[in-house]
């Protein structure tokens, strides 16, 4: 009797052992690949926080191309009579390409935009140089009299609508200031083994900026001062050109007219035109084709265009009817805009425009709806 | 969204009640905001509160884009005008958050907490994975529709219940919140109040279908309670003057009770709430608070050296 009960203890201690070993041995594998799961996924984590999603290969979210960024003036020189030259420096500065320039937010709330004219291999740092106008709109003059080194001055980020395609060689001209543009090109050009040439005119050689650095490029430069040259013979310039050569020009707009009428294809001319903001004129009725709808509408004076799109097509989204909420910005395929908005960057005004404020500059237009 | 007449009213008592003295004409405000002098610590002294509610400024820029890119599609369906005149408001309130929010993230990137990694991945999620997918015309792009108008409708139910909690939060004021930060947050709060009728009021147009309502909460709820946890652990662990930076549930349900965060048991009384086949918005939060707000709030009304630097007219 007591031999069977030992016997039944000990086998009953041993079947309990057996299955506290097992139980222990699970809790312990559960416990490591636990462990060793929550270490990967924390290692997975730190690099992409929101793991398993992918992330977009392009952001969208705080890079904004209406975004301000706030740059310090580290240097300022005057490279030529009336002429100012700042160096900007600030640690998140995007990259830029030649033909690129920016907005400057000056402090009275004017905003003016200025070629970069510095090296796009130096990360951090834009330069821009800008010339004093009497009769302006107050820009230069505002630059000239408040931009001081060690001063923080308000930028958007770089865009370009002057941008240096590929090509052969090129024959870049420059009109005074209109150099800033056209100077990163001649670097690029150069690195990319391009044939170029120059032709930068101005009204004396005092008031032609950036004159030392261009020495360095020797003959391909021509320089054209007014008071001991004259004006440059453009039809001489432009006529050897070797076909396939891209024309460059950027300068005041009597010269820009000219360049185009000399290239012997004007379709390889490429001009650099600043979008002037002239005040709101008087509204004016004007047509509206709507290109996939196939209609066109008359937009009265007194009426908005969304207005007049909106009777042929009710679900047009639209919401403030001020210009500032960007739900009514859509395309436009032909015809010039009179922009009237506070919101769109003028690389979105090249092929776009908010219906419910701006019109046609002209007495059509031609929109993608 | 068909072209079905609208169904029968529901039985009394389950169908959800609009209280009518709650509903306000809606517009978009011009807003700016200056961010200049605001410290990556907002409220002083509490980087995981100030985290916490920072996670907003990354889901808040993609997501409402998100929104208003779905509403402008559903337009054609709106067969009511008040509706369809609350929707136009609403589009262009969220447009303006959306942007708002946005020019927080540069200068977070200013103060060496660069969010990127982590809004690239939410850009993924609202641009790739909820767009527009490659979907036949007809019913699949129907179905697809109505189910982000119900998912837009649960997420604003939550939006809805902060901005009712940030206006009413008076102890981020007694602990020295930025004022910059409170007013956009306010700004945004106030709005939500004022058009937290809106997305409801759609999803009840365009589908209502309780079934549809529940599973797009689950939804939304889940993936809202993944991005918050991601994103305040993104930023705490990220925090160039933390040493050993962490978040964690117990820092959250005690910043609740010291107010500087939503109280946890409020959060989830909040759950029932949405689930009843009773409800409706308008039932909770006061317009009138937020208006009285708007009113006074320097971002929407002008008040700050502008962020366009007055460009505008």
């Amino acid at each position: 009797m007591t031999r069977t009960t030992t016997t039944l203890n000990g086998t009953l201690t041993g079947t309990l052992t057996g299955a506290l070993t097992t139980t222990t041995l699970k809790v312990t594998a559960v416990a490591g690949a636990a462990w060793l799961a929550r270490r990967a996924l924390r290692r997975r984590i730190r690099t992409s926080p929101l793991w398993p999603l992918p992330a977009l290969e392009t952001p969208i979210s705080g890079y904004s191309p209406r975004r301000l960024l706030r740059a310090l003036i580290v240097s300022r020189t005057e490279p030529a009579d009336g002429v100012v030259q700042l160096t900007l420096e600030a640690g998140d500065l995007p990259a830029w390409t030649p033909g690129a320039h920016i907005d400057v937010v000056l402090p009275s709330g004017l905003t003016r935009q200025y070629s970069l004219c510095g090296d796009p291999a130096r990360a951090g740092v834009y330069t821009i140089a800008v010339r004093l106008v009497d009769d302006g709109r107050g820009g230069s003059r505002e630059v000239h009299e408040h931009l001081v080194e060690g001063a923080e001055v308000r930028i958007r980020p770089p865009r370009n609508r002057f941008e240096l395609r590929p090509a052969p060689s090129y024959a870049f001209v420059a009109g005074g200031i209109g150099i800033t543009p056209i100077l990163p090109m001649l670097r690029a050009a150069t690195t990319a083994g391009a044939d170029w040439t120059l032709l930068y005119g101005g009204r004396s050689r005092a008031s032609m900026p950036f004159l030392p650095e261009l020495s360095a490029y020797g003959d391909r430069v021509t320089l054209v001062p007014e008071d001991e040259a004259g004006l440059p013979d453009l039809a001489a310039a432009l006529s050897g050109v070797r076909p396939g050569t891209l024309v460059y020009c950027c300068g005041p707009e009597p010269l820009m007219a000219a360049v185009a009428e000399a290239a012997p294809d004007p379709a390889a001319v490429r001009l650099e035109r600043f979008i002037a903001t002239a005040p709101a004129s008087a509204a004016r009725p004007f047509t509206v084709t709507l290109e996939r709808t196939g209609t066109t509408l008359t937009v009265p004076a007194d009426t908005t265009t969304l207005a007049a799109v909106r009777a042929a097509l009710p679900d047009t989204p639209y919401s403030c009817e001020q210009g500032f909420c960007g739900t009514c910005r859509h395309r436009v395929l032909a015809g010039e805009v009179d922009h009237r908005d506070t919101l769109l960057t003028d690389d979105e005004r090249a092929d776009s425009m908010l219906l419910c404020v701006s019109r046609a500059k002209e007495d059509h237009l031609v929109l993608d709806l | 969204m068909s072209n079905k007449p609208p169904a029968a009213a529901p039985a009394q008592g389950t169908a959800p009640a609009a209280v009518v003295s709650e509903h306000t004409a809606l517009h978009a405000r011009n807003v700016s905001f200056g961010w200049e002098d605001t410290p990556l610590h907002w409220l002083p002294g509490d980087p995981f509160a100030t985290h916490t509610i920072n996670v907003l400024h990354l889901l808040l820029p993609a997501g409402e884009r998100w929104f208003v890119h779905v509403y402008k599609q559903v337009l054609p369906y709106i067969k009511d005008e008040q509706l369809r005149a609350d929707v136009v408001g609403f589009i262009g309130q969220e447009a303006m958050h959306a942007a708002a929010h946005d020019d927080v993230l540069p200068h977070l990137k200013r103060l060496g907490l660069d969010p990127t990694p982590y809004t690239a991945q939410v850009d993924w999620l609202f641009e790739k994975l909820l767009g527009d997918r490659t979907l036949p015309p007809g019913r699949a792009r129907v179905w697809w529709l109505k189910e982000r108008v119900a998912m837009i409708a649960a997420i604003e139910h939550y939006t809805a219940f902060l901005g009712n909690w940030v206006l009413n939060a008076e102890e981020l004021d007694r602990r020295g919140a930025d004022p910059v930060m409170l007013d956009l947050l306010r700004w945004h709060g106030a709005e939500e109040v004022e058009h937290r009728s809106v997305a409801f009021d759609l999803f009840m147009h365009v589908d209502g279908s309780y079934r549809r309502r529940a599973r797009t909460w689950a939804t939304a709820f889940a993936a809202l309670v993944f991005l918050w946890q991601r994103g305040a652990r993104f930023f705490m662990e990220n925090d160039p003057t933390l040493v050993n930076g962490r978040a964690s549930v117990g820092q959250f349900v005690r910043a609740g009770r010291r107010g500087v965060l939503p109280s946890t048991p409020a959060m989830l009384k909040s759950i029932p709430t949405y689930l009843a086949r009773t409800y409706h918005p308008s039932q909770e939060g006061s317009t009138a608070q937020a208006a009285a707000y708007l009113a006074t709030s320097p971002g929407a009304n002008g008040g700050v050296v502008p962020a366009d630097g007055g460009a505008a007219r």
